[in-house]
């Protein structure tokens, strides 16, 4: 807990900051997301904001940009303390956010985005498209940007939409842009058009909150950068009085003592099960990894790095532009997930109510999703042995259900994890991918999926666990794949490294040093 | 529900078992039935009022009137519950009649003229289904381009005029089966329409088609990561439903001795209305044979009650218009 409250604010001639955060607190069912944050934002100033994934960065821009009015604490804006907590006020107010997904209308035209709402008439009636395009193409001008302002947005790249969302935003005189992520879309190459641009703003007088993974582009950008761990802010100070390292130590907290116990055996003297050979995708480069017989291995990075296009890959649902799979050292090109089942490789997606399950048919129903063919003989499914089985389960991975006929959509969150996690079983799948299986599920029922995963590699399953909870990786899993922009830049027992290290090099600090 | 809910995010329960008798009895969703409960009260009013009501002859008819419904419904629920609907139902069914007929009236022999007229109806449907799952389109609008197309391919195969002469098929299915045991001279549509909602009914129960239906229609990206192919599937569904439709036409033609283009006028609308009365989702994922029967019966229940009422059919109209709604609303707080 340092420095909080004596900001630097190196004018100190009473200079009122434009966005003060006061005292802020906010609570969510289980957690404390924020926890009496103090935070200013000086006109013209990069402000860098840092933390691990829950640290609170999302809380806090939401809070800022009115979706969630804090329980406690005030925020001041431009000299006015917000009362009214509402994304249309807060944009009013000039304060706009630019998402990873950014929100524009795919079937309007630029111009009409940008202007949207305050498109030129000719004599209050009709719109006059010609003075709309002149006026979005003279605002896309100042920031170099080359956008035709009739195209649709549908048409263009993710980079220019994104663009244009800027855009929109300076147009409605925005004082505080909130960039989310903003280059976890783009190339090297506009990436750094995006820099640019931030750094002409600044001369405006625009400031900007600078929300990113990437350690890198904070330093390059930021005048003071905030570091977040657990709802609480650690920290605010100077980029150039900050290093990078000293930034990851600050995420991660004290330096962790190793999680695992004891030591296991990283798959050695077994066979191997998957073998990623040099793998290219549009995202991954030279991925190069091997998960064993009865390992459970982590894939993590920063969202984006990755973990999830392998997951893809596995499944079929992506196909490789470079390198090649090995299944127990056959080639591997599923065509989709029907063909991935059938060789034995099964995914539990990210988002179990979305695309992991069948939210209206009955928790038994959902069980033998994956595998009809286990209770089907002659044509004519047998209700019975399907029973069996989802009666199995639910006692054997403890889920609580009030029936095996209920609806999974009325089981909570972990329960529903573990619904997947018997699906996969039932589909007999000799290998798992799971896409961040604690995610929303409270630490009961994430110490039971521990128990789960463990037990199924302990029988001979071979478990890849792809996540961004290092902190909860390293709680179950053998060896850490550590991912940063597509590329492995770290493969370890698990209980080699520390929480720390592995943060370390997901958001690239100290580049490859663990390896 | 909320008390489920609330049991789902304690701890570690023990494994639940089969429920007894009386405690599976209680979880039968009351509000299901209450298509049931409203053909009770009208059945006891109508049949206060009038002597003429409560006779077999009556509910003959009212049977023969709605079986051919019936049987394009059950098609209907089938593909309502994989989130998919069929709009070319009612020329369809025309269609397979007037290839029947027409093949009748050039002396081809009663087999061959009702395989003609079944196949054509199917390969409607196997259209239908490969434009569906192929494009990923909305059913609504291809299933309505597909109704749209149909009837000027009906009338042109017609002229506009209709096939009055149906032959062997009018023997088999214009009449009455033999009396006493076992049909008790029922109307002859009456095995068609049996043996199609008990067929539905295992269907959706205990084959894995039927359960790939209810995971397509619950969650179609779910379903497609669970290795279902959602696209085979989806064509199946939508050929099975012409041949639903392609007996329909027989059942229908032959009844009224007669194959023209305006044969099922607005059965593509009913049948959806049918099953939604009966308790189908609209969106898919949930419903059922048997429930969906539910809203067939009470269509042809209150169709006749009004005319024993001694009001204009315009008063159906409103009836049944009525009913729809009232389905919505309690389909609605079954959840």
């Amino acid at each position: 807990m340092t420095d909080v409250r004596q900001l630097p604010t190196s004018s100190a001639d009473e200079q009122v900051p434009l966005l003060a955060i006061e005292e802020v607190s906010k609570r969510f069912p289980g957690v404390q997301a924020l926890d009496d944050v103090n935070l200013s934002i000086e006109a013209g100033e990069v402000h860098g904001l840092v933390g691990q994934n829950g640290a609170g960065k999302s809380t806090l821009v939401k809070c800022v940009s009115g979706v969630h009015p804090p329980d406690e604490g005030r925020i001041v804006f431009d000299g006015e303390v917000i009362t009214t907590y509402m994304p249309k006020h807060a944009y009013e107010l000039g304060i706009a956010v630019v998402h990873q997904r950014t929100q524009l209308l795919p079937w309007l035209s630029v111009a009409e985005n940008v202007l949207l709402g305050q498109m030129p008439a000719m004599k209050g009636l009709l719109i006059n498209r010609r003075e709309a395009n002149e006026l979005t193409r003279d605002l896309l001008a100042r920031f170099k940007l080359d956008i035709d302002p009739e195209m649709p947005v549908a048409r263009l790249a993710t980079p220019e939409r994104q663009q244009v969302a800027i855009a929109k935003a300076l147009f409605r005189r925005a004082k505080l842009l909130i960039l989310d992520e903003p280059t976890a879309a783009l190339d090297a190459e506009r990436s750094e058009r995006l820099f640019a641009l931030v750094d002409g703003l600044t001369r405006d007088g625009v400031s900007v909150l600078y929300v990113s993974h990437h350690l890198e582009e904070v330093f390059r950008l930021a005048d003071r950068v905030t570091v977040l761990r657990d709802g609480e802010l650690v920290a605010t100070r100077p980029a150039r009085e900050l290093s990078q390292d000293e930034v990851v130590t600050l995420m991660a907290g004290r330096r962790l003592a190793v999680a695992a116990e004891s030591p296991r055996p990283a798959g050695n003297g077994k066979a191997a099960v998957i073998e990623l050979q040099h793998l290219e995708t549009g995202v991954l480069h030279d991925v190069d990894f091997t998960v064993h017989e009865g390992e459970v291995v982590g894939v993590t990075g920063v969202i984006g790095a990755g973990g999830h296009d392998i997951a893809r890959v596995l499944f079929g649902l992506d196909r490789p532009a470079g390198g090649r799979v090995l299944l127990r050292g056959e080639p591997y090109e599923p065509r989709g997930p029907k063909q991935s089942i059938a060789r034995g490789v099964f995914m539990v997606p990210e988002d179990p109510a979305r695309e992991g399950l069948i939210p209206v048919l009955s928790l038994a129903g959902n069980v033998t999703l994956a595998n009809l063919r286990a209770i089907t003989s002659r044509g004519i499914l047998s209700l019975r042995r399907e029973r069996q089985i989802a009666r199995h389960f639910v006692r054997d991975l403890s889920i609580s259900a009030p029936s095996i006929d209920t609806p999974v959509r009325n089981l909570s969150g972990g329960n529903q994890q573990k619904v997947l996690l018997a699906k996969a079983l039932t589909a007999e799948a000799a290998v798992l991918v799971l896409e961040e299986p604690t995610q929303g599920v409270d630490v009961h029922a994430t110490a039971e999926i521990h128990r789960i995963v463990r037990g199924l590699a302990a029988s001979g399953q071979a478990v890849m666990v792809i996540s961004t909870d290092i902190r909860d990786l390293l709680e179950f899993v053998d060896r850490i794949v550590a991912l940063r922009a597509g590329c492995v830049v770290a493969d370890v027992t698990a209980y080699e490294r520390s929480y720390a290290q592995i943060l370390d090099v997901t958001v690239g600090a100290a580049g490859a040093t663990a390896s | 529900m909320s008390s489920e809910t609330q049991a789902g995010l304690q701890g570690s329960a023990p494994a639940p078992q089969r429920l007894p008798l009386r405690a599976r009895l209680k979880n039968i969703d009351v509000y299901s039935l209450w298509p049931v409960a409203v053909m009770i009260v009208i059945i006891v009013v109508t049949g206060a009022r009038s002597p003429h009501y409560l006779t077999v002859f009556n509910f003959e008819n009212i049977l023969s009137q709605i079986a051919p419904l019936g049987i394009v419904t059950m098609g209907q629920a089938i593909l309502l519950i994989s989130a998919g609907l069929d709009l070319s139902v009612g020329y369809n069914i025309a269609l397979s009649s007037i290839v029947t007929g027409l093949l009748l009236e050039h002396g081809q022999p009663l087999w061959l003229a009702i395989i003609a007229g079944v196949a054509a109806s199917t390969a409607v449907g196997f259209g239908n289904g490969v434009l569906v799952a192929q494009n990923r389109a909305h059913p609504f609008i291809i299933t309505l381009g597909m109704s749209i197309f149909l009837f000027g391919l009906d009338t042109q195969l017609t002229g506009g005029a209709p096939v009055n002469d149906m032959k062997g098929l009018y023997t088999a299915f214009g009449g009455n089966l033999p009396s006493g045991f076992p049909f008790f001279g029922l109307p002859s549509l009456t095995i068609p329409l049996v043996l199609v909602v008990v067929l539905a009914f295992a269907f959706l129960r205990w084959t894995p088609v039927g359960r790939r239906a209810y995971a397509i229609g619950g969650n179609e990206e779910a379903a497609y990561l669970s290795g279902i192919p959602v696209k085979r599937t989806k064509i199946y569904l939508y050929t099975l439903m012409g041949a639903l439709v392609g007996l329909t036409g027989m059942c229908l033609a032959g009844e009224i001795n007669e194959a023209s283009f305006n044969l099922a006028q607005n059965f593509e609308l009913e049948s959806i209305a049918c099953a939604v009365i009966g308790g189908t989702a609209l969106f898919g994922g949930r419903g059922g044979a048997l429930r969906s029967v539910q809203g067939v019966a009470l269509w042809g229940i209150v169709q006749n009650a009004i005319v024993f009422a001694g009001l204009s059919s315009n008063y159906q109209q409103m009836a049944l218009g009525a009913i729809i709604v009232v389905a919505v609303m309690v389909t609605r707080k079954q959840r």
